[in-house]
C-alpha cells in the first residue's frame, strides 16, 4: 500500500463534499495503482468530468502508477484569460 | 450620410470628431480597406498609423483615441460585444489596443457607424452625445470627478435613459498611466492608459443610443451559423460550466498547484493563500449573480459585494488577472481585500493588473528598504492587505505617495534605481502565468505588440487545456510557429471582428470564419484570415518600430530568465533567447526583428518599405 493526498477541484468537490476548497485528502492505495484506476475505481468519479490531471503539479499520463507521497489534483474542464 | 448598400456587417461610417475646433464629421468606411484588415483590432491599427507620426509624445493633442467595432459587434451571433480603444499607449508608447465587451460597442454600431475618431483637446471637460445621426459635443463640468456608475446615472438623465456609456474615473481624469476607459458601469478598456489620454483630452464620457441595426449579407446563412455556434457553447463544459458557474478565477487553484503563479512580485511561482482567493472561494464568499454582455449565453460576468467589515462594497469581478494582481502579486489572501481593491479599480477607472503590479513592485522597494515608511506614508508590505487597498485607492487619487504609483511599475522601478524590479516587458507589467515554467507565452510576453500581456496570444490554452493541441509548458520545440500562427495571428484576426475571445474555447477560428462569411459577403476563408491576422501584427509591429522600438525591447525582466526558487517546478526558467531568432526567421522579419521587403510585399504593405526595413 502507498500514501498519497488527493485534492478534487472546482465542480468535482461535490464527489467529496465535506471537503474544504484546495484540500489534500490522505488516502490509501494498493501498490502499482494507476491514475486512471485511482480515479474511476477508487474514487468513483466518471472519466469524462475530468479534463485536467496532476501529480506533483505536473500534467500527467492516465497510466501512470502512482507511488509513495504523491499529490494527486483532479478538475474539470476550466480555463480563463 | 447614408449607409453604403455594400457595407453588410458594417454601418460603413467613420464618425471624426475633433474636440479643438468642435468639428464633426463622417466618412466613407473603405472597404477594400475593411477586406484586408477586417475592423476593430485590424482597421483601428491601420487607421492610427495612417493618422500619426509613432514618434509623437502619447499625450499629444495630436494622439487620436479610435474607438473601432468589428463586423460581427452588434450582429447578434454570440458574444458579439467587443469593441477596441486604439491610440499610442501612454504608458507603453506602443500601440495601444484595449479591448472590452458590455453594451456600448454594440450600440455604436445601432447609431450607425464602425469607427469613432476623437482628435484633439477641449479646454474644458465635456462629454459627447451620439444619438444616431445627431452629435453633440457637450459641457461635463458637473460630471467631472464622478465615479463612472455616477456619470452614467447623470447622463442618461440628460440624454436617453438607454443610452449606453463609455467614461473615465478620477484616474483617468488625473492622467493616471494605468488608466482605462469604463462601459456599463464596470467593464475596462483596461491596459496601456488609454484612459489617461481621454483624460488629457478633457473627453469624461461619450454615450451613445442608436436605433439601426446591422444589415447582413446572408441572413439565413448567418443564422444558421449563429444556432449552430450557439449550440457548441450551451454544449460546452468551459464556456457554459466551468466560465458560468466558477468564472475565470477557477484557474487560481490550477496555475498555483503547477507552480505557475507568479506572487509577491515574481519572487516566487506558488502561493500560500491560493485557496482563499480562488474562484470556489469567490462563490462562496462574494458571488451574487451573472451579467451578459450582449448576446452572449456564456454569462461569466461575476456580480458581486461584501456585505460587511473594512473592505464592504459591490460591483463586479475579480477575475482572474484581477485576484491574482490585487492578490498573490501583493502577498494578500484576504479575498475580502481583493475584491474591494478590485471594485476601486473600477471606480477609479484603473487596470487591475498594471495597478496591482505596480503596487507589488513598491512593497518589494519598501521590504528591501529601498522606499520608507515616511516616503509612502505608511507599512508598505507584502501580504498587508489593507495597506494594498490603501495604497489602490492613493493611486487612484494620485494622492501623497499614489502620484508616483499612477504611472505604473517601470517609471517606478525606474525612479528608484531599480530596474530589475519591473516585472513586465515594453512597460506593460506581465500577466498571471509565469513566463518560468510556460515557455510559450514566455516569447508571447516578449513579443506582444502592447507589450507583456496574455490576451495578445493566450498560450496557455495549448500549455494547459490542449486547445487546439496540447504542448506541454516546458517544451520549447515548434513553440515560435504556435505563438505566432494559431495563437498572436488568430488572435490580431479574432479581436478585429467584434466577437469575444471567450468563444474560442467552445468554437474554432473556423467557424468565426463560418459567420463573417454570410455577416459581410467578403471571403473570410481560413487561410485568408489567418493572413489578415498576419497583416494586422506587422501593423502593429511597423507602428512599434517607427516608435522606436527595436529587438532589444523583445525581452524579459531577468529575474524571470533566473530558475524559479520554490514549487513543483523549482529550477524552471523562461528560455526565450533560444527561440527569439527563430520566431523573427517564421514571421519574415530580419535579424533585428524588422519585417523584410518581401514580407510587407506579400502582406499588400510594400508602402511601409523604406522607413523601417533592412
Amino acid at each position: 500500500m502507498v500514501h498519497i493526498t488527493v485534492k478534487l477541484n472546482v465542480s468535482l468537490r461535490k464527489y467529496r463534499s465535506s471537503l474544504k476548497i484546495n484540500e489534500e485528502m490522505p488516502i490509501l492505495i494498493p501498490s502499482d495503482t494507476t491514475l486512471a484506476e485511482l480515479l474511476e475505481h477508487i474514487l468513483q468519479i466518471p472519466a469524462e468530468e475530468v479534463a485536467i490531471h496532476m501529480v506533483n503539479g505536473i500534467k500527467s499520463d492516465m497510466e501512470r502508477i502512482l507511488v509513495e507521497g504523491d499529490k494527486v489534483a483532479f478538475w474539470p474542464p476550466v480555463a480563463g484569460g | 450620410m447614408s449607409k453604403r448598400s455594400e457595407s453588410y456587417g458594417y454601418m460603413g461610417v467613420i464618425l471624426r470628431i475633433n474636440l479643438t475646433s468642435g468639428a464633426i464629421t463622417r466618412e466613407p468606411l473603405d472597404m477594400t480597406l475593411a477586406e484586408k484588415v477586417i475592423g476593430g483590432r485590424g482597421l483601428a491599427s491601420y487607421l492610427l498609423c495612417h493618422e500619426i507620426d509613432p514618434a509623437i509624445a502619447p499625450l499629444s493633442p495630436d494622439n487620436p483615441l479610435i474607438f473601432a467595432t468589428g463586423p460581427l459587434t452588434g450582429s447578434g451571433a454570440p458574444a458579439t460585444s467587443r469593441y477596441v480603444v486604439v491610440c499610442k499607449a501612454p504608458l507603453t508608447g506602443t500601440i495601444a489596443c484595449s479591448n472590452s465587451g458590455g453594451f456600448f460597442g454594440p450600440e455604436l454600431k445601432f447609431a450607425g457607424y464602425d469607427v469613432l475618431i476623437i482628435e484633439g483637446e477641449s479646454p474644458d471637460p465635456v462629454y459627447i452625445w451620439i444619438d444616431d445621426d445627431k452629435v453633440e459635443i457637450r459641457p461635463a463640468g458637473s460630471l467631472w470627478g464622478q465615479f463612472p456608475v455616477a456619470t452614467e446615472v447623470e447622463i442618461k438623465q440628460a440624454t436617453h435613459p438607454s443610452a449606453k456609456v463609455a467614461s473615465i474615473g478620477p484616474g483617468g481624469e488625473k492622467l493616471s498611466l494605468l488608466a482605462g476607459i469604463v462601459n456599463d458601469n464596470y467593464r475596462l478598456a483596461a491596459r496601456s492608459g488609454v484612459g489617461a489620454l481621454m483624460g488629457k483630452k478633457k473627453l469624461k464620457a461619450i454615450a451613445v443610443h442608436g436605433s439601426e441595426s446591422v444589415t447582413l449579407h446572408d441572413p439565413e446563412q448567418f443564422w444558421k451559423a449563429t444556432m449552430d455556434m450557439h449550440k457548441k457553447i450551451t454544449n460546452d463544459p468551459i464556456s457554459f460550466g466551468s466560465f458560468r458557474a466558477y468564472g475565470t478565477a477557477s484557474l487560481v487553484n490550477l496555475i498555483n498547484e503547477m507552480g505557475a503563479f507568479p506572487t509577491r512580485n515574481f519572487q516566487s511561482d506558488t502561493f500560500d493563500g491560493a485557496a482563499d482567493t480562488s474562484g470556489e472561494a469567490l462563490v462562496q464568499s462574494v458571488l451574487k449573480r451573472n451579467r451578459a454582455c450582449f448576446a452572449c449565453p456564456i454569462s461569466c460576468t461575476r456580480v458581486s459585494e461584501v456585505t460587511a467589515g473594512p473592505f464592504k462594497g459591490r460591483g463586479e469581478g475579480p477575475e482572474y488577472e484581477s485576484v491574482w494582481a490585487l492578490g498573490a502579486l501583493c502577498g494578500v489572501s484576504d479575498l475580502a481585500a481583493v475584491t474591494k481593491a478590485n471594485f476601486l479599480c473600477s471606480e477609479y477607472g484603473i487596470d487591475t493588473i498594471s495597478t496591482g503590479a505596480t503596487i507589488a513592485c513598491a512593497m518589494e522597494l519598501f521590504e528591501s528598504g529601498v522606499l520608507s515608511e515616511q516616503e509612502i506614508g505608511f507599512p508598505l508590505k507584502f501580504g498587508d492587505a489593507a495597506a494594498m487597498v490603501r495604497a489602490v485607492i492613493m493611486t487612484g487619487d494620485r494622492e501623497g505617495f499614489g502620484d508616483i504609483l499612477a504611472d505604473g511599475s517601470y517609471r517606478l522601478a525606474q525612479r528608484y534605481g531599480h530596474p530589475e524590479c519591473f516585472m513586465g516587458s515594453k512597460r506593460l507589467e506581465m500577466s498571471a502565468y509565469s513566463p518560468r515554467v510556460f515557455q510559450g507565452m514566455a516569447l508571447q510576453y516578449a513579443t506582444s505588440n502592447r507589450g507583456a500581456c496574455h490576451v495578445r496570444g493566450n498560450t496557455v490554452a495549448a500549455e494547459l487545456y490542449g486547445i487546439p493541441r496540447y504542448m506541454p509548458p516546458e517544451v520549447m520545440e515548434q513553440k515560435e510557429e504556435m505563438v505566432r500562427r494559431p495563437f498572436q495571428n488568430s488572435t490580431a484576426f479574432v479581436d478585429s471582428t467584434g466577437i469575444c475571445l471567450f468563444t474560442k474555447f467552445a468554437i474554432t477560428h473556423r467557424e468565426i470564419c463560418a459567420l463573417l462569411a454570410p455577416a459581410t459577403g467578403i471571403d473570410f476563408s481560413f487561410d485568408r484570415s489567418i493572413e489578415q491576422g498576419d497583416r494586422i501584427w506587422n501593423i502593429e509591429r511597423m507602428f512599434n518600430l517607427k516608435a522606436g522600438f527595436t529587438r532589444a525591447d523583445d525581452i524579459l525582466p531577468e529575474r524571470v530568465c533566473e530558475p524559479s526558487p520554490d514549487g513543483p517546478r523549482a529550477g524552471s526558467r523562461a528560455l526565450l533567447q533560444k527561440n527569439l531568432d527563430t520566431y523573427y526567421q517564421l514571421r519574415g522579419w530580419d535579424e533585428m526583428g524588422r519585417p523584410t521587403a518581401i514580407k510587407l510585399k506579400e502582406l499588400g504593405l510594400e508602402d511601409w518599405w523604406g522607413v523601417c526595413g533592412s
